[in-house]
């Protein structure tokens, strides 16, 4: 296996995410597509750290503070959702757009 | 003394204005301060006439002050007293008191009476003025200034259309004689170079005015006196002028504002001597007037008229004996003229305030009813018939001597009028006081009038009595009121006793015809008016004077018709409203260029940005997934030409 | 050669159940989905011998953040049950370009670590982790960890009831 495996599936996730993001008309569609992305990375940091770097796991941290503000944003995130929810009683993207001019 | 003159007519106009802002406060609503300025006036006047008489004054006295000056020419204020202004003064003061006081009974509880003592004080202030003034200019304003309170007064009682007809009738044809007064003025300031009377005097009696320009000056002044003194043939003003009240036609319309016009031909008497032709229009003009106006009194019926038209013709005599060159025989005439005159008015004003009309067929049988009026009126009739030893006698037998010594045709007519004024007075006196009463109910009612009426006739009935004798005797009046210039022309030697004769007994017999006709052979009088009817329709229609000036209103309408016509219509039409057009075609057209053009430029930023804005609005769809697909497309050029190169 | 298959067994699943969490129209199946792909990268950390962050994968992103979306998924996803309107918007067709193109471009990019087969057997790999946590990126630990406790506080302020 090369390294280039691991890039290609992690690209393959990243723009599936994208997709996501860009198409997904339910709000907790686009947030998981955020994970998606966000997991993209961490193969990315985790194949590099093995293959270039295996003495000092500095990939490995970088993945842990990726985690870490994944798990923070998707709390954040999902708060934020409910509250627009109690108040919209929509979870559709496009809904939200009471700023619109 | 002299040095105050000029206090008289500041004096009466503070008067006219005191009465007319403060009378109310006043003794008699303001009468008492007219009164008064007007008794102090007269004191003065009459203080002055008999010193000048006697000779304690030295004449003539001048005095100015600068008033303005134009270029190098100096306008003044002032004063120029002779004998000539003296006579006029003692004239105007003495009937200006006796019509103040008559006036107290005559007005009495009229609704303007304090306006009318203000009226009377303006125009006895510009009177003044123009007697005593030094310059022609200040006399000019004065001039116009009577003119104006003729007319407020004619007018008094505009109520009636007649008296505001009247007055206006006054004022337009007085305007009329007016306007040859200032072109006059201005010629004879083109030949003098000054507006000081006696500058120009001292210049024409050197013979320093050009002959022809002097006497063309003069003829155009004299168009102004003929306005003024109603002379032929614009006289047709002054009869209607007797729709004004009866005072104000003795005051104004018989002694002294018709005489200015005289009083302004001896004025400037020098001036006229210069030429023959001047001294010629005044003197025909004079007779002429003095013939025709005493024809139109025979038929007339209105008491008031009858004394208009006489005053027309008396007034006719004084220009007459000035264009004859006896000059002291027309200012003789004219105070004697304003005694008698006055004192007719004021009777003919007392009986018209008896019996409320001024038609003589109404009257009749009055003689017991106001003996006073009766007595004065026949004294005033006398004189104005040259009845010795009346006053008329003495001052209308040196006219017609004058009016003999120049040319006897002048004569002729001169007693002709003389006779028909004999003649017509008598009737108007018999149709008065005579008779039967023709209205009964009008006579019942007719009574004597207060002692503030009666009172100034009889005072103006003992000068009509005496003054044309203590005048005329010792040649006193010659010594103050002389010409002492050159005539242009010689004067035949006239035996004066022939004169005075000739006259006595035209008038004597044409009186006393007069009386008989109409006393005991009323039907004859009459019968003639069916027979010449004709001529009593001319006379009636005062040779169609009227007709004729009415005619020239006519042709000045019709003639200002067809300007406005020509105006409207041809004017306005091709010149304004073409022009409109034009422009508003010329408009359309900017109006185009400016829509499509001008403001289509201007129009299509608005439209670019509008649609450009459209477009870009188009792109903030408000949609956060779309934004991030900009961002995708974005990053994706970007990268595309990061990697590329 | 079981390296070989684990790998590619472990990518096709992540790859299709990717797809399906930004495909399927029901959000509960994506959310089931996205849970097995998190699984997936796990596997594939496990494969790369980064155990350590295999543990905190399976345990924050497959216990925590699956779960929790779940959870959200119950309570505000649409689940009438009927027939679902459109999940997808009108722009997919743009996307779908975009995301080709830049799968195109990202294989070319990474194209030059084709060879790279180098690869350590894998160590533990706490204690260095630990070490350079604890040392070098100290400050940004306890930042993160302020922004963990910040976040936390925040979401308990969304989801309060309001006070009436």
């Amino acid at each position: 296996m090369t390294l280039y495996h691991y890039l290609a599936l992690s690209g393959l996730l990243f723009a599936s995410g994208v997709f996501g993001v860009l198409t997904r008309r339910n709000i907790i569609g686009i947030l998981m597509s955020i994970e998606l992305m966000l997991n993209s990375a961490n193969i990315n940091f985790a194949a590099f750290n093995s293959y270039l770097y295996p003495d000092r796991p500095l990939g490995q941290v970088a993945v842990i503070f990726i985690i870490t503000l994944a798990a923070a944003e998707v709390v954040v995130g999902l708060a934020l959702v409910m509250a627009i929810y109690k108040n919209l009683k929509s979870v559709y993207a496009e809904d939200y757009n009471i700023l619109k001019g | 003394m002299l040095e105050y003159v000029y206090i008289l007519p500041l004096l009466c106009f503070a008067a006219a204005g005191l009465i007319l802002a403060f009378g109310k406060w006043f003794p008699g609503k303001g009468a008492s301060i007219g009164i008064a300025v007007a008794g102090f006036n007269f004191a003065v006047a009459a203080t002055l006439f008999f010193k000048a008489l006697g000779g304690g004054l030295q004449l003539p006295y001048e005095h100015s002050i600068p008033w303005f000056s134009f270029g190098e020419h100096l306008a003044t204020l002032g004063v120029y007293v002779d004998g000539l202004t003296i006579a006029m003064l003692i004239v105007v003061t003495t009937v200006s008191l006796l019509v103040h006081i008559y006036s107290l009974g005559y007005m009495h509880g009229d609704p303007r009476f304090k306006r009318f003592y203000s009226y009377l004080s303006l125009f006895t202030a510009s009177m003044l003025g123009l007697t005593i003034t030094s310059s022609m200019m200040v006399f000019f304003m004065c001039w116009e200034l009577v003119g104006v309170c003729s007319y407020l007064l004619i007018g008094f009682w505009f109520e009636k259309p007649s008296a505001a007809y009247a007055g206006k009738k006054a004022f337009i044809t007085t305007k009329l004689g007016d306007l040859g007064f200032l072109v006059g003025l201005l010629a004879l300031f083109y030949c003098a170079g000054t507006f000081e009377i006696s500058k120009i005097l001292e210049l024409a009696h050197a013979n320093a005015l050009p002959i022809a320009a002097a006497g063309g000056a003069a003829i155009l002044l004299f168009f102004g006196a003929v306005g003024k003194s109603a002379q032929f043939p614009l006289l047709i003003w002054l009869p209607d002028a007797m729709e004004g009240p009866s005072p104000v036609s003795a005051l104004i319309h018989a002694a002294t504002m018709v005489a200015a016009g005289v009083y302004m031909v001896a004025r400037l008497y020098a001036v006229y001597a210069l030429s023959p032709a001047a001294m010629n229009v005044v003197a025909w003009t004079g007779a002429i007037t003095a013939f025709t106006a005493a024809s139109m009194a025979l038929t007339c019926f209105d008491l008031k008229r009858v004394l208009a038209f006489s005053t027309v013709s008396q007034l006719g005599y004084m220009m007459l004996a000035l264009g004859a060159g006896s000059f002291t025989a027309g200012m003789f005439h004219l105070t004697t003229h304003a005694y008698f005159k006055a004192l007719l008015f004021l009777a003919a004003g007392s009986v018209l305030h008896a019996v409320h009309s001024n038609d003589m067929r109404e009257m009749g049988g009055l003689r017991h009813k106001m003996p006073i009026t009766y007595v004065t009126f026949l004294i005033g009739t006398l004189a104005l018939a040259g009845i010795p030893p009346f006053a008329g006698f003495f001052s209308k037998d040196e006219v017609l001597a004058g009016a003999l010594a120049r040319n006897p045709y002048l004569f002729l007519l001169g007693a002709v009028a003389a006779a028909m004024t004999a003649f017509y007075m008598a009737r108007a006196f018999i149709m008065t006081f005579h008779g039967k009463p023709r209205d009964a109910h009008k006579h019942d009612h007719a009574h004597e009038n207060p002692a503030t009426m009666t009172v100034p006739l009889m005072f103006l009935s003992v000068l009509a009595l005496i003054s044309g004798w203590a005048l005329a005797h010792g040649e006193l009046f010659e010594h103050l009121v002389n010409f002492e210039g050159a005539l242009p022309f010689e004067l035949h030697h006239v035996s004066h006793g022939t004169v005075a004769l000739v006259s006595t007994i035209v008038a004597v017999v044409s009186m006393g015809s007069g009386l008989w006709l109409y006393r005991f052979k009323p039907e004859i009088p009459a019968a003639l008016r069916e027979k010449f009817s004709f001529f009593v329709d001319m006379l009636e229609k005062r040779y169609w004077l009227d007709a004729f000036f009415l005619m020239w209103v006519d042709i000045g309408d019709w003639f200002s018709r067809f300007l406005f016509v020509f105006d409207f219509e041809f004017l306005d039409q091709m010149a304004i409203d073409g022009w409109a057009w034009l422009t508003l075609k010329l408009g359309a057209v900017q109006g185009w260029i400016d829509t499509y053009i001008v403001d289509a430029t201007v129009d299509m930023f608005g439209t670019v940005s509008l649609a450009g804005g459209r477009l870009a609005r188009t792109v903030q769809t408000g949609f956060v997934q779309n934004y991030l697909l900009f961002v995708a497309v974005a990053v994706s050029i970007f990268a595309a030409i990061a990697f590329s190169g | 050669m079981t390296e070989q298959i684990v790998f590619y067994l472990l990518a096709g699943v992540i790859a299709l159940s990717a797809i399906g969490v930004v495909t399927l129209s029901n959000v509960m199946h994506s959310a089931l989905c996205l849970g097995l792909s998190l699984a997936g990268v796990a596997g594939l950390f496990a494969v790369l011998g980064t155990d350590f962050i295999f543990a905190a994968q399976i345990l924050v992103y497959v216990g925590g953040i699956a779960v929790l979306i779940l959870f959200v998924v119950l309570l505000a996803g649409n689940n009438s049950g009927g027939k679902l309107p459109r999940q997808v918007n009108r722009q997919w067709l743009p996307a779908l370009i975009i995301c080709t193109a830049f799968i195109w471009a990202f294989y070319r990019i990474t194209a030059v670590y084709a060879g790279s087969t180098v690869k350590l057997p894998p160590t533990a790999s706490v204690r260095g982790i630990a070490s350079i946590m604890l040392g070098e990126f100290a400050v940004p630990f306890e930042l993160i960890s302020i922004v963990l406790l910040a976040s936390m506080t925040g979401a308990v302020l969304f989801g309060r009831r309001k006070p009436e």
